[in-house]
């Protein structure tokens, strides 16, 4: 009894009227503004990083002439926005970007960019964090051997900085890409708010919800697992 | 070659260095001695800016190198430098390590620079290492690839600072060693140091430094033998010539 009206409902719910395509499409949605995001926040978490850990390394033998005053200024800045950010949920911001900031832009738009702008924030902490967990002594041993800062950076800092915090930004992108789910709030028809609409179609809200539950937990375990495999190759230098 | 000139260099209301004025020659192995919190560290970290002096001025072959306008990154590449801590960096081969800078600063091509990497690799007995990484390497092993990571940017000075102190006392002697190598084939030397039996063989000046400023030098025979100052005394009498 109890499997023909599960039976009926999966029909109703998935089958009919290619209905599935709601869920289909909109995980395609999801992950478009999940990349798009996740680039835009590493582009400015990398950024603001390094303004931040310059700032501070630098800081030590005090900063002079208009340079140090740029870097004062743009610390500043980059506090501002961190603290903001992290101070806001994000569900605000996105009704904020949506309906002031960004009016006559696309739903899809809207969403990349304020995930962007939002795991920017985090990412930046996390790579600021990275950089600090690096040895003092590995950016002297890079400089006194004649490297510029910003090559030091690239190819002594970063490496290991990237190695360490592996794991913290892949939760980081894994929360990102849940958080997504909130974009229905806008209208947007992304994975989440699929799964909402057959449900609001057919009354069923249990095959729907669980559905959607499956696939945003199936994909996070797959990138758990693909890092953890990248993981296990970057640590190849910590043998011993 | 490094001239000093009137250098101080505070950390806020700490006075480190208290205007030291010194002239170090092509040529010369010069080794600095004294108690911690001497300055002495200090003083041979100003010399390549990695410690930014409060005042003072240093030329280096004649060239100011706090001036504006130099460029601080050409002139440490003609300054070699050795850390008590080694410093490798441990997500490189050794390979990697010593051809990483001179290939980064266009000094050599790749193939020049492995070429450069082996024959020093060789001449610390340390080839079998070439594709290890740091971590897998003694304390010892590590400070001869430092020291050799150092010349593969073919210095004209060598700065050490107090390149035994963090290792095991079985390994003190394969890093000097290398040092005392370095400093047959001519290489000009800075080195502070606790080690006195290498002071006394290898050095052409020895300095004792304390209280931020040097306080005697000479000849090691002259200082440790019969050293003028109290302080020097009083120092010399505590530790193992």
């Amino acid at each position: 009894m109890w499997f023909d009206t599960l039976k009926g409902k999966f029909v109703s719910d998935f089958i009919e009227k290619a209905r599935w395509q709601y869920i289909t499409k909109g995980l395609f949605v999801t992950f478009e503004v999940t990349i798009i995001a996740l680039i835009l926040g590493i582009a400015i978490g990398t950024i603001i990083a390094i303004i931040r850990a310059g700032h501070d390394q630098n800081s030590k033998n005090g900063l002079h002439g208009f340079g140090g005053f740029l870097l004062k200024v743009a610390n500043l800045l980059c506090r501002v926005y961190i603290t903001v950010i992290r101070g806001t949920p994000t569900l605000v911001q996105l009704l904020l970007m949506f309906f002031v900031f960004l009016p006559n832009c696309s739903k899809i738009f809207v969403a990349m960019l304020t995930f962007g702008v939002n795991s920017g924030a985090y990412v930046a902490e996390i790579i600021r964090s990275g950089i600090m967990s690096v040895d003092a002594g590995q950016m002297e041993a890079g400089r006194s051997l004649g490297l510029s800062y910003s090559k030091t950076m690239r190819k002594i800092i970063m490496p290991q900085a990237f190695k360490n915090i592996m794991p913290a930004l892949v939760n980081e992108w894994i929360t990102l890409f849940k958080e997504t789910s909130i974009s229905g709030y806008i209208g947007l028809n992304e994975l989440t708010r699929g799964g909402d609409i057959i449900r609001g179609v057919t009354f069923d809200a249990l095959l729907p919800l669980l559905a959607v539950a499956a696939i945003y937990l199936v994909f996070v375990m797959l990138f758990t697992a693909i890092m953890s495999k990248l993981e296990r190759r970057l640590r190849e230098s910590d043998k011993r | 070659m490094i001239n000093v000139n009137k250098l101080t260099k505070s950390f806020g209301d700490h006075v480190v260095l208290n205007g030291i004025t010194e002239n170090i020659e092509h040529g010369e192995k010069v080794v600095i001695i004294g108690p911690s919190g001497s300055g002495k560290s200090t003083f041979l970290r100003c010399m390549t800016l990695l410690e930014v002096p409060t005042s003072g001025q240093i030329l280096f072959e004649g060239q100011d190198i706090m001036e504006k306008g130099v460029n601080i990154n050409k002139i440490r590449e003609q300054m070699g430098m050795v850390f008590q801590h080694f410093n490798l960096f441990p997500h490189l081969s050794i390979m990697d390590n010593l051809t990483l800078a001179p290939i980064i600063l266009k000094r050599m091509n790749k193939e020049e620079a492995k070429e450069e990497a082996i024959r020093l690799l060789k001449r610390v007995n340390l080839l079998d290492k070439a594709d290890a990484y740091p971590g897998q390497l003694s304390g010892g092993q590590k400070q001869r690839i430092a020291i050799v990571r150092a010349l593969a940017m073919k210095p004209k000075v060598m700065l050490f600072d107090e390149p035994t102190s963090a290792l095991d006392p079985e390994m003190v002697g394969e890093v000097l060693d290398v040092m005392k190598e370095l400093a047959h084939d001519g290489m000009t030397m800075v080195v502070v140091t606790h080690e006195m039996g290498f002071a006394r063989e290898v050095a052409t000046r020895v300095m004792f430094m304390d209280g931020g400023g040097i306080l005697e030098q000479g000849k090691p025979d002259e200082i440790f033998s019969n050293p003028k100052n109290k302080r020097t005394q009083d120092f010399l009498s505590k530790v193992i010539v």
